[in-house]
């Protein structure tokens, strides 16, 4: 059976792969290659297999991120597969080497953590009826009437508690950024996904300030509590502050 | 700036990782990505992701519809199991009826992961 070589992650020279990683692809284990001061996290795969099934994405991103939980971790984005070995050496490694070590640098002692926020709907769409009135009666109209109706009231309703909507997620997310950037090295907004989403913020958090940082999550957790709904998810890998080359490095 | 000691359990839910629509958002769009930041050459390798993408998408609002439904109770109707009914159609449309398992991956992916180390390097000395 012919193998390429599949590349999760770029990591320091002196890092310990931690036990029982699953390969994607179902490859025999997960290893690294080793050059200069760093190394390679890689797994062999048939060449005869598609790559990107519900499995696949979850062995890629399982292997990225317990190597993050453990050191600091360049992430390949998913599907990063070379010839050989050989190729990861000379193509990969060989060649962005300065650029490798020093964006590990960089993210020394960093992990990303993303924090979600979603909205109680029904404590949101209180809220909006309780501080607009015309709202209110635009509600009231449409409450008890034909369906088929009211369509266009229904829809200019819907429109007006959105605007409402929109400006408090603003104000949300500025609010949130104002107590969590102290504690973070970047912060970087991302678009919330879904019409109850209140927050998505991607941080980049230092090891040392990270008792401090959970600690005005929960703080935040307080605040909003019964308004907003928080999930923080991490450590992850630091899939949204990898440096960029300089040219230079 | 300092932030006051709290009382009491968190109101924040934690989790080692997203879910699968999360994961993917990061996984497939950020990372270091070979022939933009780097050059190598790439192995002709079928990618099957853009299919998952929008599958998995809406496999997870599936998932929201599902514990909708939880909540009102419909469950007990005794419906096909939801994992089966997922896991099914995201393998089938996106692998081509590639068999694999998703039994358990998103419980899989919760779980700790212990400190167990070894000296492997293994790939490295094996070619050595």
């Amino acid at each position: 059976m012919s193998t390429a070589t599949y590349i999760y992650a770029v990591v320091g020279a002196e890092v310990e792969l931690p036990e029982g990683l699953a390969p994607v692809g179902g490859g025999d284990e997960v290893a690294i290659i080793d050059h200069g001061r760093l190394g390679a996290v890689v797994s062999d795969l048939a060449r005869d297999r598609p790559l990107g099934g519900r499995d696949d994405l979850i062995a890629h991103e399982r292997v990225v991120n317990t190597l993050a939980r453990a050191t600091t971790v360049l992430p390949m984005r998913f599907g990063g597969v070379v010839e050989n070995d050989t190729a990861v050496v000379d193509e990969l490694l060989g060649d962005h080497h300065d650029y490798f070590v020093w964006a590990l640098e960089q993210l020394d002692g960093c992990r990303q953590f993303v924090l979600h926020g979603r909205y109680d709907q029904d404590e949101l769409v209180s809220s909006i009826l309780a501080a607009d009135a015309e709202i209110r009666e635009l509600s009231d109209s449409v409450r008890d009437a034909d369906p088929d109706a009211t369509y266009y009231e229904r829809i200019r309703l819907g429109e007006a508690i959105s605007v409402h909507v929109d400006r408090i997620r603003a104000a949300d997310a500025g609010f949130a950024r104002e107590r969590l950037e102290p504690f973070a090295v970047a912060v970087a907004p991302k678009d919330p996904a879904e019409e109850d989403s209140a927050l998505e913020l991607a941080l980049l958090v230092h090891r040392d300030r990270l008792a401090d940082f959970e600690q005005a999550v929960d703080a935040l957790g307080d605040e909003w509590d019964g308004r907003v709904r928080l999930r923080l998810i991490g450590p992850v890998a630091p899939y949204d502050f990898l440096p960029e080359p300089t040219g230079e490095s | 700036m300092t932030v006051s000691q709290r009382q009491g359990p968190s109101r924040v839910d934690r989790a080692p990782q997203g879910d699968l629509a999360q994961v993917i958002d990061l996984i497939l769009d950020k990372g270091l990505v070979i022939d933009v930041f780097v050059k190598v050459s790439l192995v002709g390798i079928e990618l099957v992701t853009i299919d998952a993408r929008i599958v998995v998408a809406s496999v997870d609002t599936y998932l929201r519809f599902a514990e909708a439904t939880n909540r009102l109770d419909l469950h007990q109707k005794g419906g096909k199991d939801l994992g089966q009914v997922v896991g099914g159609l995201t393998e089938g449309v996106t692998q081509g009826g590639a068999k694999g398992k998703t039994k358990g991956m998103i419980e899989a992916g919760k779980e700790k992961f212990d400190d167990l180390r070894d000296e492997r390097r293994s790939r490295k000395e094996r070619e050595a």
